[in-house]
């Protein structure tokens, strides 16, 4: 292939799909908005319900990571620190309540504007907080979903409290939406999105090989619309033609980068702003990412007869809503299943509960799987918290104990 | 004539100072230098070269040379550049091999490392953020204080009952220590509750590594007895310092570049 010898990072061809896709998604949202139909949804929303039901969505966390990567974060955060919002909030709390106050000075002129916003507390408590703060600003009432963090198993009376939560949101859109949850259309939308996180979740998994046929910064954009747009059929088509090109590439020995020399775990959310600079500069090196516990997180399909119960165990159960030694086991298990060689934990300032007790799970990790990872500081959308110099060389110190 | 393969140069570009070290293949150091890196780091590559070559009176072109440092990008004539922390680990196995952990203390960072049997770092962990324990908050005490930074340790070694300064922040702990002088304590009563104070930053900086001995301090602030004193009582081992703490960084350059160029050779 003459190309992969020209570049150090090969292009994935269904991203012009990808592209396409997420333009659609925009529309609908723009469209939605306009007949009255659109909620806000935090990631971690059991959004097969408000498809189901006819209702549009558009996700806050996905418009930070677009004001991220445009590198406008300090803009449009800093129209919500103008009135009075603390550097320390989120930066997707802090990029959406800026792009709601200025739509005409953010990216894409904001979100559409909402007429619910439906939080689910499994990725952590900020979001109602922030989701109270956009009511204030649109008008539009909040639904909370409360699943309270678990442990290492989810109790029945744990999983009976969730689906209670689930049927009152049934009722809150059905009566702000005037629809209902038809059982068929339920099952249909599952389906569709049990689909798209089957084809993903092979994806993720044919990272596996060597060389691997994903870098980090391909499964970063890849995973949009599998956050974004489970349920949809529009979807299925994306994953089918990324799975195909990954299965080529695994067949081919083709690799995301040039020259695979070291396999390194990524943990937490990706610093947007930097995103190709950061894991293409790595690439140069030889260093590839062929497992991150980010993109990992969407991979619960709703399944079986009964799928408001499958629903209350799936989302309970997210990463961000375990412990600790969920989290750990996770990164253990996925540095053996990838053999990887060894680990970068991004501490995401705005992120405190996918942060919080990183430096204790990083000398755990590297005690159980024997090689070691580095913790580098930063933020996801906010650059001004973003230090080049020093994490380069937390990250060459880290290289330098490998080659 | 010299054999330039028995030669190796190792240049350590800090934030407060850049040193630089000539070292003959066996581990002899034949000629070193130290300059406020200022606000040039080239400038100061430049000096210590200049320094090197006069002091050992030949001519260096040609002679392997690493850089290290904040600033090891910018001296143009390395052969290649290497991090700190895998230099002065190298540096300190040089000096000594039966150190385990380095806790090496600069001008404006900080940082403990678990040396492997090899010589090569295990684990790391850095405090650049902020000056809290670093040379930077002695210096700003010894200001306040107003002492030299060399008369700071041996003052604070006077003290007889040490103050308590509650925080690590620069500059949370420079309004104490005005609030102590307003209330009369000594100089050397403050002095020690500011080695205190940083001793007890660096420990728990060194315990997210794991303290194994044998110890050894490197970097500028291992020179400063009151330092010393009070990290070694905090973290309950003895310490070890080599002649020269602020070479140690230098050094580990330079062995790589003779390894380099062994390597090259061969």
């Amino acid at each position: 292939m003459t190309e992969g010898k020209e570049k150090v990072y090969r292009q994935l061809e269904s991203n012009k799909l990808l592209q396409q896709i997420m333009f659609r998604y925009m529309l609908e949202g723009h469209a939605a908005s306009e007949e009255h139909n659109l909620a806000w949804v935090t990631s971690g929303f059991p959004v097969e319900i408000p498809v189901a039901m006819g209702v549009g969505v558009s996700y806050p966390e996905q418009y930070g990571a677009v004001v991220g990567s445009q590198k406008v974060g300090p803009t449009v955060c800093g129209f919500a620190e103008d009135v009075g919002y603390s550097r320390e909030l989120c930066s997707y709390a802090r990029a959406s309540i800026g792009a709601a106050l200025k739509p005409e000075e953010s990216p894409l002129e904001g979100l559409p504007r909402p007429q619910a916003l439906l939080a689910c507390n499994n990725i952590c408590g900020t979001v109602l907080r922030w989701y109270d703060a956009i009511s204030e600003i649109t008008g539009a009432p909040v639904y909370l979903l409360d699943t309270p963090p678990l442990g290492d198993s989810q109790p029945e009376h744990h999983k009976e409290y969730v689906k209670a939560g689930v049927h009152s949101l049934i009722e809150f859109l059905g009566s702000t939406f005037n629809t209902e949850l038809e059982e068929d259309k339920l099952h249909q939308t599952a389906g569709r999105s049990s689909t798209a996180i089957r084809l993903w979740t092979e994806s993720l998994e044919a990272c596996k090989s060597r060389p691997s046929p994903l870098n980090c910064a391909d499964r970063f954009l890849a995973m949009a619309p599998v956050v974004s747009l489970r349920g949809t059929d529009y979807i299925i088509d994306f994953y089918e033609a990324l799975l195909d090109e990954v299965k080529t590439r695994v067949k081919d020995g083709v690799g995301a980068i040039r020259e695979e020399r070291i396999r390194l775990l990524w943990d937490n959310i990706p610093p947007w702003f930097n995103i190709f600079r950061f894991f293409n500069g790595l690439a140069k090196k030889g260093v590839v990412f062929p497992a991150d516990t980010y993109t990992h997180a969407w991979s619960g399909a709703i399944e079986g007869t009964d799928l408001i119960d499958s629903v209350a165990s799936i989302y309970s159960n997210v990463y961000l809503n375990k412990g600790l030694d969920a989290k750990i086991d996770k990164m253990c298990q996925l540095i053996r299943d990838y053999d990887l060689d060894g680990f970068i934990m991004f501490s995401v300032r705005s992120c405190k509960r996918y942060s919080l007790g990183q430096l204790v799970s990083k000398e755990i990790v590297s005690e159980r799987t024997g090689v070691p990872g580095v913790v580098i500081e930063g933020d996801m959308v906010d650059s001004r918290l973003f230090n080049e110099s020093q994490i380069e060389t937390r990250v060459e110190a880290l290289l330098e104990m490998l080659l | 004539m010299r054999l330039v393969e028995d030669l190796g140069i190792g240049i350590d570009v800090g934030s407060t100072t850049t040193k630089g070290v000539l070292l003959r293949n066996g581990g002899a150091v034949l000629a070193s230098a130290l300059v406020p890196t200022g606000r040039s780091a080239s400038d100061a590559v430049d000096r210590v070269l200049e320094e090197i070559r006069r002091s050992h009176g030949h001519d260096l072109g040609g002679t392997p040379m690493i850089s290290t440092g904040y600033g090891r990008k910018q001296v143009e004539l390395s052969n290649k550049s290497v991090t700190e922390i895998t230099c002065h680990s190298i540096g300190v196995h040089t000096l000594n091999p039966d150190i385990k952990t380095l806790i090496d203390v600069g001008g404006q960072d900080s940082k403990v490392i678990r040396i492997g049997s090899n010589g090569r770092p295990e684990d790391f962990e850095l405090n650049d953020k902020c000056s809290a324990g670093t040379g930077r908050f002695l210096e700003v005490m010894a200001r306040v204080l107003e002492v030299s930074i060399d008369e700071l340790g041996p003052l604070a070694l006077q003290s007889t009952s040490p103050c308590s300064i509650s925080s690590t922040c620069t500059v949370f702990a420079e309004s104490e220590v005005i609030g102590h002088i307003g209330s009369g304590m000594t100089p050397a009563d403050i002095a020690a509750g500011i080695h205190i104070s940083m001793a007890s930053k660096i420990t728990s900086l060194a315990r997210r590594v794991g303290v194994l001995e044998p110890v050894c301090v490197t970097g500028g602030v291992a020179l400063n007895p009151a330092f010393r004193k009070f990290l070694s009582q905090n973290l309950t081992v003895p310490l070890w310092i080599s002649e020269t703490p602020q070479l140690t960084g230098a050094i580990g350059a330079a062995i790589l570049a003779l390894r380099q160029e062994t390597q090259t050779s061969q």
